[in-house]
């Protein structure tokens, strides 16, 4: 590494604590669980996107030897077991409310474990075997006979938002379950009306996966004596799970313990509970035995929730200077075949505009449902789908209304003196340098010298492309978190938290906070999260909420500590609380240099019977807050591509990043973070696409053959920098940096892509922008400019 | 069943196993050996990689009765008293794991791109050599980085 460590403290990049564990195969991800006298669950899935289900016969399945339940719909409801329990919308306080424009309530549909009426989507679970091996689980499965009654699909966004389109649930009026306005439509129409520029832009988001590495998996186990199951199974945080998990079993929360220990990647798919992980548990409970069931990758792509799948229609409106006037838009979100979760539109919408100064916007908000997996949050949820749809309209802008792509930022860009600053749909971006993160990302990616680079790229007979994409990501995320601090006379520090760790490295970076505040060294500070027997009270890890909240819980409970043990250490130096001082670990008396340590207060506190009431007893205090405002992290990225004109084979060739974290607590760990959202976002951008069937409905990116994955060879080394303004809006300055490498990957890889083709008259090449698409699109243009069906060689200038 | 014995990281192990056992079934299940992961079951991530007589396979598409008399090691079978196998330390060193699922594969493809290309790696041949292994967290940045230094680590140690 470049950067050595020199204590552990805020702002250091500390080696991992997990490292070792997770280096040696010491590791416990949800697989690694394994119980006494376990069973195997192994899941009926539909091979149908679409279907009734008239019967499921499951004698020839129940008769095979180790078999030990068939469980079915039927079964599950005769059982009382209710719908998952979703949240369409993220309820913070900071962000808008999307409600029908005709008044209309939300649309609902239960979403039972275990499909009942009909099957919605390829994948889609109807049944569980549950025998002694997973073999004999499969063999059972293989058994279960189903008769369908196979109805139309409809699996495209907008084929699926048409009046005639086969109806996903009966009771809707049509498959469009959300139909939104947002934004000032009058200001809107009157600033279109005297634009002099307007530029037009559609796309269709495509849809991807989170492809977590660890495919998902669960063990459950009933204790009948106490009435209480226990589900080991990743997630994005243990309080919501067990909620979520009692609401289902329909049973109150006390009677649940959800316990997760390594989770192998989550990236918001995996973030809340999913139909498997309740019927385990339920299956646990008819069968008497603990159950198991592992994911594996096949059902991972069909039945992991989705994500993004956004069809818009954005114009841009401008002055004769290059003044934004407005933005206006349709966007469309597939839902999928539940109404699950509207909160990626939802998001998108509300910075749809960025940090642009953006006089006022209209977007018409759609969610539609289809014969699809329901599609959730996804890193940096509906962020990276509408920063690509406007940095697209602004290079748009600038090459067909003749202005510099860079100029025309600049003109526009938000200074720091216009923040706080009111965005045309209500979000108030606190504060931050976003001329100079464009200004640093454009030095980084040595944009000056771009054009030598293309030409030495000509000579090998490349096309070369650079672009550029600003960005800002919301977060927000459920408001609420809480930490309990405990220091143990023996030496230890305990930090109990309600969120989880997926990857981020939270043992390690929430220790560098206790090591900062309280001065206990990193190896003796143990952070416990993921068991809801210890964890009461959390929101779990989404939305960039993991340091920005855990932070500020921290901090407010190690000052009680702090307080508190400044009058005990009072009483043992005999002093008084006000004249003891506390620095590095230890309480001293400022004159006199006496100290007794933070461990030696511990043991007072348990010794010394005749403490204050308050002050007797362990040496604990937690801080529970509900913090109302969102965070506002930002940056800009540049990219530098060459491609290949016979065969339309795409290389990045630079990367360059500039974002701001406000304040960086482990910039080793903020780095590694946004080195993986780069790739998931440039994975987006050119390889990753759930490609369903349009006439069939079927999944046809099923595994890693056909659903291509960003490899270690599609990427140059980063160059990363982390700014640091401090948020005005947070105790500490903190922004989020979790999602910051994924929320303009999507829209700089493209930028640079139609930069390097635009000389052949190519305006726009969708996502993924795969070797055929860019091919076609080259051989269309020279086409249309020639009259010849070649694609022309770049010439040297 | 057929009963199968090999060498796992240095000890002799004999179980009665079924044919269709894979060796990664073997080594998690049978041995308790939980460090080897599946992320496929289709030979296309990595996740499950070990070294079969001294070359990296990935496990989730081996018998284990394939392995009769062969030696396999594991993640397991890395660190020594002496602490972590310099490669380990590396990846600790560069943050080249986060999540850490995909971690025991690269580091057994790590170790075997080392005894392949000789420990004098430039990135491009890491980038290359590694295109096996799929990892969702570190965008690879960090893992390039510390293949490298691990192998020139072990260079440095004359350790195999």
């Amino acid at each position: 590494m470049d950067e050595i460590a020199t204590d552990s403290r805020i702002g250091q990049p500390v080696r991992r604590k997990e490292d070792e564990r997770l280096l040696t195969g010491k590791g416990c991800f949800s697989d690694d669980v394994n119980l006494p006298e376990q069973a195997y669950a192994v899941f009926v899935r539909s091979p149908h996107a679409h279907a009734r289900i008239r019967s499921i016969d499951a004698r020839a399945a129940r008769a095979i030897a180790g078999v030990l339940a068939v469980l079915t719909g039927e079964e599950l409801l005769a059982d009382g077991l209710k719908p998952l329990p979703h949240v369409p919308f993220s309820m913070h306080p900071a962000e808008i409310r999307l409600a029908n424009r005709d008044g209309t309530p939300l649309f609902s549909a239960p979403h039972y474990p275990l499909a009942c009426d009909k099957v919605r989507f390829v994948g889609e679970a109807l049944a569980v075997v549950v025998a002694a091996s997973v073999a004999i689980a499969k063999d059972g499965a293989e058994q279960v006979a189903v008769d369908y009654e196979v109805l139309p699909a409809v699996v495209d966004t907008l084929a699926a938002a048409e009046p005639d389109a086969p109806r996903i649930w009966e009771h809707a009026t049509s498959n469009v379950c959300l139909d939104a306005d947002a934004g000032d439509r009058a200001a809107t129409e009157a600033a279109f009306a005297r634009a002099v520029h307007v530029v037009r832009f559609s796309t269709q988001v495509n849809r991807v996966t989170g492809v977590t590495m660890e495919p998902r998996a669960a063990v459950a186990q009933y204790d009948a004596a106490r009435q209480r199951y226990t589900l080991y199974a990743g997630s994005g945080g243990a309080v919501r799970l067990k909620d979520d998990l009692a609401t289902v079993l329909d049973i109150p929360a006390a009677q649940v313990r959800a316990v997760m220990r390594d989770i192998g990647g989550n990236f918001g798919t995996r973030g809340m509970i999913y139909p498997e992980f309740c019927v385990v548990a339920w299956a646990a409970r008819r069968v008497g035995r603990p159950v198991k069931w592992t994911c594996e990758r096949q059902e991972a792509f069909l039945a992991d929730y989705q994500a993004r799948d956004l069809a818009v229609q954005a114009e841009l409106a401008l002055d004769a200077q290059g003044n934004f006037l407005a933005l206006r838009s349709s966007n469309v979100g597939n839902a999928g075949a539940h109404p699950t979760n509207f909160s990626p539109l939802q998001k998108g919408v509300e910075i749809m505009s960025s940090i642009y100064r953006m006089p006022c916007a209209f977007v018409r908000a759609r969610a539609v449902l289809s014969n699809t997996s329901p599609t959730r949050p996804y890193r940096s949820a509906g962020r990276p789908e509408v920063m690509y749809v406007l940095e697209r309209l602004i290079d748009l802008a600038a090459r067909e209304c003749d202005f510099d792509r860079i100029a025309l930022r600049e003109r526009n860009l938000l200074r720091q003196a216009e923040l706080p600053y009111t965005n045309p749909f209500g979000m108030v971006y606190d504060s931050g340098d976003y001329h100079g993160a464009m200004a640093k990302a454009l030095e980084l990616g040595d944009w000056a010298g771009f054009p030598a680079r293309r030409e030495q790229a000509r000579r090998r007979g490349k096309y070369r492309g650079i672009g550029v994409a600003n960005y800002v990501d919301t977060a927000s995320g459920v408001p609420r978190e809480r930490a309990e601090i405990s220091v143990h006379p023996q030496g230890r520090v305990s930090v109990v938290v309600g969120t989880v760790s997926n990857g981020q490295g939270h043992e390690t970076s929430f220790a560098q906070l206790v090591n900062e505040w309280l001065g206990v060294a990193l190896e003796r500070v143990d952070i416990i999260a993921g068991d809801t027997d210890i964890v009461k009270v959390g929101g779990g890890t989404h939305s960039g909420r993991g340091m920005r909240l855990i932070s500020i819980v921290v901090l407010n409970a190690s000052r009680q500590i702090i307080d508190k043990g400044k009058r005990i250490a009072a009483r043992l130096l005999e002093s008084d609380p006000s004249r003891v001082r506390f620095d590095a670990g230890r309480f001293e008396v400022a004159e006199g240099g006496r100290a007794v340590t933070l461990f030696e207060v511990a043991a007072a506190a348990e010794r010394l019977g005749d403490l204050p009431e308050d002050l007797r007893g362990p040496l604990t205090a937690f801080s529970d807050e509900t913090v109302k405002e969102a965070s506002f992290p930002y940056g800009a990225h540049v990219c530098e591509v060459e491609i290949d004109p016979e065969l339309g084979a795409v290389e990045i060739v630079r990367y360059a990043a500039v974002d701001d974290a406000g304040r960086a607590v482990n910039p080793m760990i903020i780095h590694g973070q946004t080195h993986g959202g780069i790739v998931q976002g440039v994975g987006q951008a050119l390889y990753e696409n759930c490609y369903y069937d349009p006439r069939s409905g079927q999944l046809l990116a099923g595994s890693f053959m056909d659903y291509t994955m960003p490899r270690a060879d599609h990427f140059p080394p980063f160059d990363t920098h982390i700014s640091e303004v401090p948020s005005t809006t947070h105790p500490l300055g903190m922004r989020p940096a979790g999602e910051g490498g994924t929320t303009p990957a999507l829209a700089v890889v493209i930028n640079a892509i139609v930069d390097a083709l635009a000389e052949l008259g190519v305006r726009h090449v969708e996502m993924p922008a795969t070797p055929e698409r860019i091919w076609r699109a080259m051989r269309a243009a020279a086409g249309t400019a020639s009259g010849n069906s070649s694609t022309p060689m770049p010439q040297a200038q | 069943m057929p009963v199968v014995s090999m060498q796992v990281n240095g000890q002799t192990v004999r179980a009665a196993v079924e044919g269709r056992t894979l060796l990664v079934q073997f080594l998690r299940e049978t041995l308790s050996l939980t460090g080897t992961h599946v992320g496929c079951d289709t030979t296309q991530c990595g996740c499950c990689t070990v070294h079969l007589d001294g070359a990296a396979v990935k496990s989730c598409t081996v018998l284990a009765l394939s392995c009769e008399g062969a030696a396999v090691t594991t993640i397991e079978g890395l660190a020594s008293e002496r602490g972590l196998h310099p490669m380990q330390a590396a990846f600790r060193e560069h943050h080249a794991l986060q999540c850490g699922f995909c971690t025991p594969g690269m580091v057994m493809s790590a170790l075997a791109i080392v005894s392949r290309c000789g420990p004098d790696l430039d990135q491009a041949t890491i980038r290359r050599e590694l295109e096996g292994n799929l990892c969702r967290c570190t965008g690879y940045h960090n893992i390039v980085k510390a293949v490298q230094a691990g192998a020139a680590a072990m260079k440095e140690a004359d350790r195999p």
